[in-house]
């Protein structure tokens, strides 16, 4: 990259690079933080994700009428529809989500099931459907998608028992189990717990087991991110929303919720799937 | 048993026989092989003394006991972790910020109060942690958890360090600490403000201070 | 890295501090340096969160309680934002902007942190910075800040009209929230930013609002139009992997 033309020259020693609509990433990361989309075409994208762009494009719902043959072929998951749009168009689009490490990864002729808040973006090569775990997405076929992770994503091969709001995904191996630690559970805390109902649920006595072949994917919280509601079971760990109230209370990047605007049916229409 | 760092907010613990670690309670993030977790208050050696102590602080960080034979993956909150190596000496750190350590340090808290007098009294309430800090001693890994990652200051003699209570971590080594409050601080945040005032640390050793001023 | 610079490194992050291990006494702090040099605050960053500043005399003004630790003798003064003078006072009184910035003087290093938000360091050399007032952590004194008029994104994110400027030669030290990507605006490259994820901007920059970006779904939810800013002409923008709540802006 050529230096700093113009007066403005932060990039001297220890500044930050400079990027250009040319010398900005195709379909890579610019920083741990940061993934740039060479657009040619259509891209699925998560409402509020898109932090900058370069080139002509332009932003639809998925209700959009011209785009139902295009949602039709990729997008089967009417609860989260709200919640996307489909960008079209040609240049490069910048795509970040409150900071957490974002990571792209290629599917080929696979299926990678992943939570839907930490899905911000994919390829209408892929198909998008719902999972049969609460709260989670599968993606199936050829293509890449974007995902966002608090911390790296960690690569575990099964047998593992992970505590399900640090579980970002699965792909390969069957679906998880769960799995009750017994011995926590008649201990102090779950003994306390089961008198009075108090602390919640936590890790350390329910987990998902996995088996079989395959790559699970952990993200370092126990502090889901903040996600939209996706219509599954509430009031339950390791569903969306799961114990999330509880912990609604601890620092960090709880309770991002985007402010609505008026007349927007928000939640209660994404419940009923319309 | 040294954790082993896989990224900045997650480490990775060999548990076997015979050997314990101690961990936040809910940090467990996943693990493989026969592990059992066991939920605990007084936190082992420590004992009542140790119960009484956090009593008396406030500070309520259940610990839970790790024991078996395989890996345990730990993290908390998405913060970043820091892990600190002992060499038969003393850390001082504040309990809701040990993410897991080693079964064999010796736990004990700290009575803030004995270093510096009234103005140590004054520190526990600046710190909000109370009176009493956790120490650990021996020799032994711990894990500890910063907002947005740590900064390690050397502390040398006729070289204090002040440090923001709010930012401040841990210490460890042959370490005096006091309250000061630099020029025109006090000005700043307001009279009798909790705030007003910085840790001095005097001796030799070294601070840990996290990017941030916000408590965990 | 600037040679010097590494050679008066003033602290060394995750320096190896255990006892009986411990660093050579003076090799590190502004006590050994030469008498020739001459006063001006040194911006180290450590680690992308903490920035170290060895002052030797000399002020810098930092956002309000950002210190996290010092060593040497450090004084603090606190000050009000929107420049000084009546100017500074006039743009006050119109911004309502309650900017907080503090003055610290001294000998030593002083580290400045803010809610784990990563810093970016920006050398300015007569030109002007635009940057929102809560993205600013620290500015060496020969720096000038004021307030300006910005119009169009301040409506957008319903939190003022006003921006901060920095003018001057000397170091700027911005924060956001995750590391900053620069971008280069150049002659038929112009750029769209979600107002939310504006840090600053440099250069010969001309911005408009953008309200062009429908999302027409079902039932009419979202029907309000997204707002972006454009930035035309040959400059830089600052922008961070994150959105702040705005009102516009909801891709």
């Amino acid at each position: 990259m050529s230096g700093p033309t113009g007066p403005s020259g932060p990039a001297g020693p220890g500044g930050p690079a400079v990027f250009d609509f040319h010398t900005l990433p195709s379909d890579d990361n610019v920083n741990p933080y940061t993934f740039c989309v060479d657009l040619h075409g259509q891209w699925f994208l998560q409402k509020g994700k898109m932090i900058a762009y370069f080139g002509q494009i332009s932003f639809n719902g998925i209700g959009h009428g011209p785009l139902d043959r295009l949602v039709s072929g990729s997008f089967h998951s009417p609860l989260h529809a709200s919640d996307w749009v489909v960008a079209e168009g040609q240049g490069k689009m910048l795509l970040a989500d409150r900071a957490f490490d974002v990571n792209s990864y290629d599917l080929e002729e696979g299926n990678l099931t992943i939570r839907s808040g930490n899905l911000l973006a994919f390829e209408p090569t892929l198909s998008l459907k719902q999972s049969i775990i609460p709260g989670f997405l599968t993606l199936i076929g050829t293509g890449k998608f974007v995902a966002a992770s608090n911390g790296q994503v960690h690569f575990v091969e099964p047998p593992v028992r992970v505590d399900p709001q640090a579980l970002v995904g699965w792909a390969d191996c069957p679906s998880p189990c769960h799995h009750y630690d017994h011995q926590y559970m008649r201990g102090v805390m779950g003994g306390v717990r089961a008198l009075t109902g108090l602390g919640g649920a936590s890790g350390e006595e329910h987990q998902f087991e996995f088996s079989g072949a395959g790559s699970v994917l952990i993200q370092s919280t126990e502090v889901l991110m903040p996600e939209q509601a996706t219509g599954g079971v509430p009031q339950q760990a390791g569903g969306p929303g799961g114990g999330q109230q509880g912990r609604s209370g601890q620092p960090g990047r709880t309770g991002g919720q985007t402010p609505r605007m008026p007349g927007q049916l928000g939640d209660l229409q994404r419940r009923f799937g319309l | 048993m040294p954790f082993h760092e896989i990224n900045s907010k997650l480490v990775e613990a060999r548990v076997v026989p015979g050997q314990r670690l101690f961990s936040q309670r809910g940090a467990m993030i996943a693990y493989r092989g026969e592990v059992s977790f066991t939920p605990n208050r007084a936190s082992g050696q420590g004992g009542v003394m140790s119960m009484i102590g956090r009593r008396v602080a406030g500070e309520a960080a259940p610990l839970m006991t790790v024991e078996g034979n395989g890996t345990v993956m730990f993290g908390h909150g998405g913060h970043h972790i820091q892990v600190v190596e002992l060499d038969g000496d003393t850390l001082c750190v504040e309990a809701d910020r040990l993410l897991a350590f080693d079964g064999s340090l010796e736990q004990g808290t700290m009575f803030m109060g004995s270093q510096g007098g009234v103005m140590g009294m004054v520190r526990g309430q600046v710190t909000g942690q109370g009176l009493f800090t956790t120490t650990l001693k021996g020799r032994g890994s711990v894990a500890v958890m910063a907002h947005g990652g740590v900064l390690e200051l050397p502390i040398t003699p006729g070289r204090p360090v002040h440090v923001d209570p709010q930012a401040y971590v841990a210490h460890h080594g042959d370490v005096r600490n006091k309250l000061s409050t630099a020029l025109g601080w006090r000005d700043m945040v307001g009279r009798g403000s909790g705030e007003a005032f910085q840790l001095e640390l005097s001796g030799d050793g070294a601070v840990f201070v996290q990017a941030s001023e916000e408590k965990l | 890295m600037h040679p010097d610079r590494a050679a008066h490194d003033p602290s060394p992050a995750r320096a190896a501090a255990r006892p009986g291990d411990g660093p050579e006494e003076g090799a590190w702090y502004p006590c050994s340096w030469p008498d020739k040099f001459t006063p001006v605050a040194q911006f180290l960053l450590q680690g992308g969160k903490v920035l170290a500043v060895t002052l030797t005399g000399d002020a810098v003004q930092a956002k309000n309680g950002s210190m996290v630790a010092y060593d040497g003798q450090m004084a603090f003064k606190k000050m009000s934002g929107g420049g000084e003078g009546l100017r500074g006072m006039v743009t006050r009184r119109i911004t309502g902007e309650q900017l907080t910035v503090m003055e610290v003087k001294g000998q030593g290093t002083c580290y400045f942190a803010d809610r784990a938000a990563d810093i970016s360091l920006v050398r300015l050399s007569g030109e002007k910075l635009h940057v929102e007032a809560s993205n600013l952590l620290c500015t060496e004194a020969a720096l000038r800040t004021g307030t300006t008029f910005t119009g169009v994104r301040g409506a957008a994110q319903g939190s003022g009209l006003f921006t901060t400027t920095v003018e001057g030669s000397g170091q700027a030290a911005l924060i956001s929230d995750g590391p900053a990507v620069v971008l280069r605006v150049g002659q038929g490259t112009p750029l769209q930013v979600d107002p939310g994820a504006y840090v600053a901007h440099t250069g010969d920059l001309r911005q408009s609002f953008q309200s062009g970006v429908s999302f027409r779904t079902f039932m009419g939810e979202g029907s309000g139009e997204a707002f972006q800013v454009r930035f035309e002409g040959d400059g830089l923008v600052y922008v961070q992997p994150s959105e702040r709540n705005t009102l516009g802006g909801e891709i």
